[in-house]
This record gives C-alpha cells, sequence and structure tokens, in this order.
C-alpha cells in the first residue's frame, strides 16, 4: 500500500493551516467593508469570487507551464528567458479578454436581480478589469518566482506553485478591488 | 511558440471556471441576510473556499497519479489505497474547518467584534465535512468516468473540481449557517 490517510493528513496540514490563516486575513477585510459589500455593493460581492478564480487559474496553469518547462529544458532557470516572458504576455492577455466579457455577464445578470444600484456599465466593467489586470501581474510574479525558487530548492514546482499563487491571490484580488473601487469612487 | 497552445487549450477552461465562479458570487449574495445576522460569518468565507480547493485538487491529483501508477482502476476502484485517500481527506477537512473557525473568532475578537465562538466553529465545521463528503463523491464519480473512457484523469479533474468545487463549498456554508440563523438570533 503505497497510501496512508494519516500522512495525507501529516503533509497536508502545515500549507492549509498557513494557507487558512492568510485567507482569514482576507476575510477580515471583507467584513471590515461588509456593510457596503451586502447592502448597495452586492454587485461586487458577486465578483470576488469570479475575480480570485480566474486569477487563480491562470496563475496555476502559467505555473504548471513553467514547471514543464524548466523539468524539460526548455525554459531556462533565468528571469530573462524569452519562452517565460512569451508566456507572461498571453497570460495578461487571458487575463484582460475573460475579465471584460464576466464583467459583462455579472452586470447583465445583476440587472436581471435588481441588485445593480447606480453603478454604470462602464465603471463596473472597468472597475473589474483594472482590479484582474494588477492581480494577474502579481499572481504572473508570484507564479514565476515561487516555480523558479522551487525548482532551484530541489521541489517540485508543480506541488508549490498552484497553493502559493491561489492563496496570495485571494488577498491582494480583494485588496485591490477595494481600493480600485475607492479611485473610481463607488461607494468605498 | 508554445505559448500560443496556452490560449487554444486553458482560455475557454478558465472561463467555464470563471462562469463557475459567478454561481459561486451569486450564491454569496443570496446570503446577505445571514451575514448580517451573524457577525464573523464573512471572515470564514474565503478561508473555507481556499481549503476545499486545495484538498480537493489534492485528492483528484493523487487519484490521477495512482492510476498511472496502476494501484486503483476501473474494476477495482473501491480499494485500500482509495478508502486511505478518501479518509485521509474528509479527516484534514475536518481538522483544517476546526483551525478556520478559531482563527475567524480570535481575529474577529481582535479586530473588535464580538461573534459568537460556538456558533461561528459549527458553522465551518459543518460546511467543511459536507462540502468535504460532497466533493470526495463527486471526484470519485468524475475519476470512475474518465477511467471508463479511457482518458487521462490529470487532463480533467482539476477543471471540473475548481469548477464545482466553489459552488458547492458555498452552497454548504449557506445550509450550514441556515441551520445555526435561529441560535444566532
Amino acid at each position: 500500500m503505497i497510501y496512508s490517510w494519516k500522512k495525507i493528513v501529516k503533509h497536508g496540514l502545515p500549507l492549509l493551516t498557513i494557507a487558512v490563516l492568510v485567507e482569514i486575513f482576507a476575510g477580515q477585510i471583507l467584513q471590515n467593508y461588509e456593510t457596503e459589500l451586502i447592502g448597495r455593493l452586492l454587485i461586487f460581492l458577486i465578483s470576488i469570487p469570479v475575480v480570485n478564480s480566474v486569477a487563480g487559474n491562470i496563475g496555476s496553469v502559467l505555473g504548471a507551464r513553467l514547471a514543464s518547462g524548466l523539468h524539460v529544458g526548455y525554459i531556462t532557470h533565468s528571469l530573462k528567458d524569452k519562452e517565460m516572458h512569451q508566456n507572461l504576455i498571453v497570460s495578461l492577455l487571458i487575463g484582460f479578454f475573460t475579465y471584460f466579457m464576466l464583467a459583462i455577464v455579472i452586470y447583465f445578470g445583476a440587472s436581471f436581480g435588481n441588485i445593480v444600484g447606480n453603478i454604470a456599465l462602464i465603471e463596473f466593467v472597468s472597475v473589474i478589469v483594472i482590479t484582474g489586470f494588477l492581480l494577474i501581474c502579481v499572481v504572473a510574479v508570484v507564479s514565476v518566482l515561487t516555480a523558479f525558487t522551487s525548482f532551484k530548492r530541489g521541489l517540485d514546482p508543480d506541488d508549490t506553485v498552484a497553493p502559493v499563487v491561489t492563496t496570495v491571490g485571494d488577498v491582494m484580488g480583494i485588496v485591490f478591488l477595494i481600493v480600485i473601487m475607492g479611485i473610481f469612487g463607488v461607494g468605498i | 511558440m508554445y505559448a500560443k497552445e496556452m490560449v487554444k487549450q486553458s482560455l475557454p477552461l478558465i472561463v467555464l471556471c470563471g462562469m463557475g465562479a459567478i454561481v459561486a458570487g451569486s450564491t454569496l449574495s443570496l446570503m446577505a441576510e445571514l451575514f448580517e445576522k451573524i457577525p464573523g460569518l464573512i471572515v470564514v468565507i474565503p478561508a473555507i473556499i481556499a481549503m476545499r480547493g486545495n484538498i480537493s485538487t489534492a485528492l483528484g491529483s493523487r487519484l490521477g497519479s495512482a492510476y498511472h501508477l496502476g494501484v486503483i482502476d476501473s474494476d477495482n476502484l473501491w480499494s485500500n489505497e482509495l478508502k486511505q485517500n478518501v479518509f485521509g481527506s474528509i479527516v484534514l477537512g475536518f481538522i483544517v474547518s476546526l483551525i478556520i473557525g478559531i482563527f475567524a473568532y480570535t481575529s474577529s475578537v481582535f479586530m473588535g467584534r464580538s461573534p459568537d465562538p460556538v456558533i461561528i466553529i459549527s458553522i465551518v465545521v459543518i460546511a467543511g465535512i459536507l462540502s468535504a463528503l460532497i466533493l470526495t463523491l463527486m471526484t470519485i464519480a468524475i475519476i470512475f468516468l474518465v477511467f471508463k473512457r479511457g482518458w487521462d484523469p490529470d487532463n480533467i479533474t482539476g477543471p471540473a473540481l475548481a469548477t464545482f468545487g466553489d459552488i458547492v463549498t458555498m452552497i454548504c456554508i449557506f445550509a450550514s449557517a441556515l441551520i445555526f440563523v435561529g441560535v444566532a438570533t
């Protein structure tokens, strides 16, 4: 037998404990703006899982691709690697397109549910796309650094990148969303 | 130019997962009244979604590797190896839910709020176990179907669990909070 439940718990627990501790920090930011988010800014509460899911997935795909590239050798362990730069640019483009599309879907979904309030389509789409763009930048950098650092230390980037990227992405996603909403003057 | 294939192969899945997240977000918006009635509840949301995502994708990828190693197959799916994996994931979910509840309570107190520790911890633990059971069964069902067709589970379980995982987790925390809202008010 190669699996034992005790080992699965023992190996999973330390990283998960750190991850949920960081996520609780994200939760406290939400609680701080709770009244607004569950009131007239409900449309942004709906967007939070979307903002985080897209960035988490793009970061994980990027990390997995970098990991395979490093393992096989077509990506070199250098911040100037051209193949890596291409991957970064494509990630940003995919992110831009996905956020733009999903923001429009959310806005029209929310207008059916009558929870848009006085937020204009262009305002909402801009907030989500800018938040998403900033988040993808952070997530991409974290993904590259985690993949390279893990690889250098003999750890498999396939094990490390996804949890690190999704955890950092969740917190920064909420922070960026609140900041950009503030800059646009929507409510907060 | 390897980057082009990233657009072709992963863009549809990323958009699909995003659609799943919209459903999860809408569930979140339906909980608005519960957040008002149960102080501290909103704090656990990012943590419980992250926990569920981590545990179930790890389970999915372990079962994928087990399949490639020939340790499990579709004729003999319910083996001892699978049971160890399933039990490990559920125990891990229970312990981490407990940790989330405790962190959420203590950090809220630190922030000057006063949630009820028993209610917050109970909601997280019940939602954690409930979603663990549902998602573990879903993972096994997905793996089974994938085996039957001779596909590679590594390509399917990750995106499938990312899409359904958030939705199932949100519905479980919604249901669990509904049980306790009577006690809280």
